[in-house]
C-alpha cells in the first residue's frame, strides 16, 4: 500500500510531463519546422565530410536527427531495393548506380554533385617509402615483397576503378603487360569489401600500398601519389581515353560477368521515393548541394565539387524538389 | 491453482522462445528452392568455404583443448591472488564488440609492431591467411572451452586425485589416468561450444581475412553483390552441415555416457 500511495503521484507528474511532450511535439511540427530522423545511405568514401555536414546541419534545424548509413554504393542500393529498407537519401560514388539500380521506381532524379580520383596511398613505413614518385609507381607495385591492394571490384566502384586506372596505365605509359604483371604480384588476399577498410590495414603496417580515392587519402592524413589526368579517372575531359578501360565484374549471378567502361569519378545524389521525411531530406539536400554549404565541406576535404551541381536533362530539373532547382544546371 | 498458473507461465514461455528461435531458421532453410540448393552445392566455392569454415574451427577448437586444458585444471583447482582477474580476461574475448577484435590483432600482426616484425620474418602473415583466420577463431572460441573445462574439473573431487598422489602416482599420471577419464565430457562439450562459436564468426574474421573467404563471409558477399537469393542457399547449407555435425558429437557423448 504504501508503495502504491507513493507511486502515485509520482506517476501523475511523469504522466504530465509525457503529455507536455507531445503536445510540445506537435506544436513544433505545425510551426513547419524541418524535424525528426533522416535517413542518408551512403559511399563508404564520403563518411567523413558527411559527418562533417551533418553537424553543421544540426547545428541549425536542432529537430532534426541525421542518421547516415555507409557502404559500397552498390550495398546502398541494394539495401533499398531488395531489402526495401527506409532510406530518405541515397549518395553513390558512382552516379551510374542511382541510374541503374533505383531509377525510374526508386528514384526519380539523380543530382551529379561531385568528382574525386584514384590515388595510390601508402605510409612512411610503406616498403619503398622513400623511392616511389609518379614516375616508378608501377614499378614498385611489382616488387617482390610489396603487398598493395585495392577493393573488391564486385562490390565497390573503387575496386573496378583502381583495375581501370593499372589499364589505363599501360595504355598511357605505352608498356605491353604492365596491367598483367602488376595483377600478378596482388594476391587475392589482398582484396577488401570496400577501399576504406584498406586504410586501416595500411595504418596497422599490414599492407605497403593501396588505392583509394584522394579525398579519403586527404582526409585520413595518408601520403599519396597523384596521377596524371589521362589516368586518373579524375576529369571528365578524358572520358573517352578512359573508356577504353573495361572491367569484368560479376553480374546478376554468380558464374555470370558483365563488363565495366571506364568513365570519370561522378558522385550522385538522389531523394528515393517514398522517403519516410521527404521535407526534413529536402532541407538537408539544399544545405548539401549550396556551393557554401556542404560543397564547400567537400572542397575543404580534398573532394571538388561540381559548383553548381548538375542533371543531364531539362526535364529531370523539372522534376525536382522546388528549393532544389536553383542549385543545379542542365549540363550532360 | 497457483501451480497450476505457474505451470502454464512456464509452458507459454517455453513456446515462445522455442518459435523465437525455430521460426527464423525454419523461414530460412525453406525459402530457397531445391534447385538453387542442388546449384550451390555444386559450385565448388561455396563446398570449398563451408569446409575451410569447419577445419578452422575444428583447428580453433583443438588449439583451445591442448592449450587451455592446464590452465582450465590450475584455476578449477588452485586459488591465487589474482584469480578472479585472470578470469575475467579470459571472459573478455565474449564481450568485446567483433570489429575490434579483428582490428586489435591485424594491429598486433602489423609491420608497425613488434610481434608483427617477428612474424613477417618468420613469413608468417595473418592478414588475409588461414592462420589469419584460425588466429581469430581460436579469440573468440578460447573462453567458451576454458569455461566448460573448468567447471568439469570442478565438478571432481579432489580427493580422487589426493588418494591417486598417495598411492605414489605423479602428477602427470594422476591427470591423465584419474582426471582426465572423469571430465573427458565436459572437455568435449567445451570442444563444441568452442567450434560452435568459432564456426559462426563473421566480424572479426572479414576484417582480417576477406579472402580466403570462410562460409559467413561468402554469405555476405554473396548478398551484396547478387543480393539474398544468392546467399541464402549458401546459409542453408552451412547451417544444415553444422547442425548435422554438432548433433554426431552429441550423439557420440551420450551413447558413451550409457556404456559407463
Amino acid at each position: 500500500m504504501k508503495i502504491k500511495k507513493l507511486l502515485n503521484p509520482t506517476m501523475l507528474i511523469l504522466l504530465s510531463i509525457f503529455m507536455a511532450g507531445i503536445i510540445c511535439h506537435q506544436d513544433e511540427a505545425l510551426a513547419g519546422e524541418p524535424s525528426g530522423k533522416v535517413i542518408i545511405f551512403n559511399a563508404g568514401s564520403l563518411t567523413i565530410p558527411l559527418a562533417k555536414m551533418e553537424k553543421q546541419f544540426e547545428a541549425k534545424y536542432p529537430k532534426v536527427d541525421v542518421l547516415r548509413e555507409a557502404a559500397g554504393s552498390q550495398k546502398c542500393a541494394r539495401k533499398i531495393v531488395d531489402l526495401k529498407k527506409p532510406c530518405d537519401i541515397m549518395a553513390s560514388a558512382d552516379y551510374k548506380v542511382i541510374d541503374k539500380l533505383l531509377i525510374p521506381n526508386y528514384a526519380d532524379w539523380n543530382i551529379r554533385f561531385a568528382t574525386n580520383q584514384l590515388v595510390l596511398c601508402y605510409t612512411d613505413k610503406s616498403k619503398y617509402a622513400g623511392e616511389i614518385n609518379d614516375k616508378n609507381w608501377y614499378e614498385i607495385l611489382r616488387r617482390d615483397g610489396v603487398i598493395w591492394g585495392h577493393s573488391d571490384p564486385n562490390l565497390d566502384p573503387c575496386g573496378y576503378r583502381a583495375l581501370m586506372v593499372l589499364q589505363l596505365a599501360e595504355r598511357y605509359y605505352s608498356i605491353a603487360g604492365l596491367y598483367d604483371k602488376t595483377i600478378a604480384n596482388r594476391p587475392k588476399e589482398n582484396i577488401r569489401p570496400k577501399s576504406v577498410e584498406l586504410v586501416s590495414l595500411l595504418q596497422t603496417g599490414n599492407m605497403d600500398y593501396a588505392w583509394e580515392y584522394l579525398s579519403v587519402a586527404v582526409q585520413h592524413g595518408l601520403k599519396y601519389i597523384l596521377l596524371p589526368g589521362e589516368i586518373n579517372l579524375g576529369n571528365y575531359q578524358f572520358d573517352e581515353f578512359y573508356s577504353q578501360a573495361v572491367v569484368k565484374v560479376t553480374g546478376k549471378k554468380p558464374g555470370t560477368f558483365m563488363d565495366m567502361k571506364g568513365g570519370s569519378v561522378t558522385y550522385g545524389v538522389t531523394l528515393v521515393k517514398n522517403a519516410p521525411n521527404a521535407k526534413a531530406a529536402i532541407a538537408f539536400l539544399e544545405y548539401m548541394l549550396n556551393p557554401q554549404g556542404g560543397l564547400k565541406v567537400l572542397k575543404d576535404m580534398g573532394q571538388p565539387p561540381f559548383v553548381p551541381c548538375r542533371v543531364p536533362t531539362e526535364s529531370m530539373k523539372a522534376s525536382l524538389p522546388e528549393p532544389l532547382k536553383n542549385l543545379v544546371e542542365v549540363k550532360d | 491453482m497457483r501451480r497450476e498458473l505457474f505451470f502454464w507461465i512456464s509452458v507459454s514461455c517455453g513456446i515462445m522462445i522455442m518459435a523465437f528461435i525455430i521460426l527464423p531458421l525454419i523461414q530460412l532453410l525453406t525459402s530457397p528452392s531445391l534447385g538453387m540448393l542442388k546449384e550451390s552445392i555444386q559450385d565448388s566455392d561455396v563446398m570449398r568455404s563451408i569446409w575451410l569454415s569447419i577445419y578452422t574451427a575444428g583447428a580453433a577448437a583443438l588449439i583451445s583443448f591442448f592449450l587451455g586444458t592446464p590452465l582450465a585444471y590450475l584455476l578449477a583447482r588452485s586459488d591465487f591472488r589474482g584469480k578472479r582477474l585472470v578470469e575475467s580476461i579470459i571472459d573478455l574475448p565474449i564481450a568485446i564488440p567483433h570489429p575490434v577484435i579483428g582490428i586489435a590483432i591485424l594491429s598486433v600482426a602489423g609491420k608497425n609492431y613488434w610481434i608483427g616484425q617477428i612474424l613477417s620474418g618468420l613469413g608468417i602473415r595473418i592478414m588475409g591467411s588461414v592462420t589469419g583466420i584460425i588466429t581469430v577463431l581460436t579469440f573468440v572460441g578460447l573462453p567458451f572451452y576454458l569455461n566448460a573445462a573448468k567447471t568439469g574439473f570442478e565438478a571432481i573431487s579432489p580427493r580422487l586425485e589426493k588418494v591417486s598422489r598417495s598411492l605414489g602416482a605423479s602428477m602427470f599420471s594422476t591427470f591423465f589416468r584419474i582426471t582426465f577419464p572423469l571430465a573427458w565430457r565436459s572437455m568435449l562439450i567445451g570442444i563444441i561450444m568452442c567450434s560452435a562459436r568459432a564456426i559462426s564468426e563473421f566480424g572479426a574474421v572479414v576484417i582480417v581475412a576477406y579472402h580466403p573467404m570462410i562460409a559467413p563471409v561468402m554469405i555476405y558477399e554473396r548478398f551484396e553483390a547478387y543480393g539474398l537469393k544468392y546467399s541464402q542457399p549458401v546459409a542453408v547449407w552451412l547451417v544444415s552441415i553444422s547442425l548435422l555435425l554438432f548433433l554426431l558429437l552429441r550423439i557420440l557423448t551420450l551413447r558413451n555416457r550409457s556404456e559407463i
